[in-house]
């Protein structure tokens, strides 16, 4: 909440005028700040600066942890970071607005599997609310409102033949979330892993994987820069784009390896660290998905004009 | 008319200063005046606005009254204050925003009643830490003639006070309207600060702009406000001190 107000600071003051932080040192290796999230979703790129993915391709990669997608997407444009990571709705919303940025390989994915994926809806274990439709009228508790999370349950509720317009949303961070549903505070609340498996651990029913359900290969989140930057430095966007892409195949391919890399960045229960649902990591864009998304948002009138998808994405 | 102008100069610097802007986070103004319109439509001053300001005007007058009724008493029984003071200044330095996830868990996570709390907790002390003094000051003779003539102690200490309850409460307010705002981060769907947040997580920048212009403007209506209540209220004060300047 007060990381909120930071960063709602940190858009005026990068505005400002922050100072860029690339260069190339002495090695001819350039020098890179990357914006990320601190959550289960960047845990390859960790993964692939420990594996010296980056250095390969001449990069010296730095990696800063912000609140969210919305404060890096102004650190990207004033130039404080070179490339950062944002969820797709967040992305869109940039990109409708006129922001010019320009995603350059893809972050997270969801698994796909209805019941087996990072990101679902819970309620308490002895809720009248067993299936998506059941949601609507109901009080559902999202992170962010008007962004990913709202666009993909009303989209599952839609499906299931449910009036979404119905919905309360309310924001709250995820780990209030879950103390929130079984408070009764909330009838539902959308949460993505660790708190999924928090919340199974207490009792807490899931009743829809929102991602899944929106769309199979769902393109959650995606590493981007400004089109400035995408311009000027060729080289250093083809590289990142190459040490990112085996940094997702890497991650894929060693699971165990991605959930080891978790502790150098998170505060997370080792129980729940083993436990845990990861997400998929593929190297390629699912542009179908992305063009579901941003009709979804056009629909329920969180974007009020279609995003230009071929300036966006890679 | 002096106090107009400063305003009107502010206002055309930031006008000339903002032109041609091409910076995504600065707009020039123009572009925020035309966002206004679109911005401040009937259902955002109905849903966003009106809410807001109940809920800062609620806590408020719940912090007035709990901190003049607190502090009175604890202002007239010097054992009481002595023994009050280290858990008074305990939780004074306690910051309400980082309460609010405990308050949320008494007061409920969304609802009126988490955010009205928080404004109430972050009004409190300086109404109760100013009415203690003021209630501390009041003229020893005039407190003893009281009782001699049987007159409640209340008739006297209140109205002695009254300029520190009243110094208080205009810290208050600025205050109140801090928590209004942040009291809506955490748990809101609608509010004027939730509003603009959520702008600026949309990347809607000039209606973003618009809500804090709006934000500082509520500010300065409601000191306006507070100025009109308490020159009738403590009119006599103020005679009091013209006297003794003219004197």
């Amino acid at each position: 909440m007060a990381r909120r107000l930071v960063a709602l600071f940190a858009t005026l003051t990068l505005a400002v005028g922050a100072c860029g932080d690339s260069g190339t040192t002495a090695s001819g290796q350039t020098k890179l700040t990357i914006g990320v999230i601190p959550i289960v979703d960047v845990a390859p790129i960790y993964l692939g600066v420990q594996k010296g993915f980056f250095t390969e391709q001449k990069l010296e990669v730095k990696l800063e942890t912000a609140q969210g997608g919305a404060a890096i997407v102004p650190g990207v444009v004033a130039g404080q970071y070179q490339f950062g990571f944002s969820n797709t709705v967040s992305l869109l919303l940039a990109n409708a607005q006129g922001l010019p940025l320009k995603a350059v390989a893809n972050g997270v994915a969801s698994t796909g599997a209805e019941g087996k994926d990072f990101g679902a809806v819970i309620v308490k274990k002895d809720s009248p609310i067993t299936s998506a439709k059941d949601l609507a009228g109901k009080r559902v508790a999202v992170n962010t409102l008007r962004n990913i999370n709202t666009t993909t349950v009303s989209s599952v509720v839609r499906k299931a033949g449910g009036d979404p317009s119905t919905i309360t949303y309310v924001e709250l961070p995820f780990p209030d979330i879950v103390s929130a549903v079984a408070k009764g505070d909330v009838d539902a609340g959308q949460v993505v892993e660790p708190f999924l498996t928090i919340a199974a651990g207490q009792g807490d029913k899931q009743i829809t994987s929102n991602y899944a359900g929106t769309a199979p290969g769902l393109t959650v989140g995606m590493y981007f820069t400004s089109t400035k930057f995408a311009q000027e430095n060729a080289a250093a966007v083809a590289g990142f784009t190459t040490a990112m892409n085996k940094s997702l195949e890497y991650a894929s391919a060693h699971p165990d390896e991605a959930r080891a890399v978790l502790t150098t960045y998170t505060k997370i229960d080792p129980a729940v660290q083993q436990k845990m649902v990861l997400p998929k990591w593929p190297s390629a864009v699912d542009k179908a998905s992305v063009q579901v998304l941003a009709d979804l948002a056009t629909q329920d009138g969180v974007l009020t004009k279609q995003p230009d998808l071929t300036a966006l994405l890679p | 008319m002096k106090r107009i102008g400063l305003p009107v100069v502010l206002v055309a610097l930031w006008w000339a200063a903002s032109a041609g802007s091409t910076s995504f986070f600065w707009p020039p103004l123009p572009a925020i005046v035309a966002a206004v319109p679109s911005t401040w439509t009937g259902d955002f001053w109905l849903h966003d606005v009106v809410p807001s300001v109940v809920r800062l005007l609620i806590g408020f007058f719940l912090a007035l009254f709990l901190g003049v009724a607190a502090g009175v008493a604890l202002g007239t029984f010097r054992t009481v204050f002595f023994m009050a003071e280290p858990v008074l200044e305990f939780f004074r330095a306690l910051p309400p925003p980082v309460l609010i996830p405990i308050i949320a868990l008494v007061a409920g996570y969304t609802g009126w009643t988490a955010k009205v709390v928080t404004i109430t907790l972050g009004c409190l002390w300086p109404v109760l830490l100013n009415t203690i003094e003021g209630v501390r000051s009041v003229d020893e003779v005039a407190r003893e003639t009281a009782r001699s003539y049987h007159i409640a102690p209340l008739k006297v200490i209140v109205p002695s006070a009254g300029p520190r309850i009243a110094t208080g409460a205009r810290q208050a307010l600025s205050v109140g309207v801090i928590l209004m705002v942040i009291s809506e981060l955490f748990g809101a769907n609608r509010g004027l600060g939730a509003a603009v947040v959520q702008f600026q997580r949309g990347f809607a920048v000039p209606q973003m702009w618009t809500g804090i212009i709006l934000l500082g403007l509520l500010g300065v209506a409601l000191s306006g406000l507070f100025q009109l209540v308490e020159r009738h209220t403590l009119a006599w004060y103020h005679g009091w001190r013209r006297a003794e300047r003219e004197g």
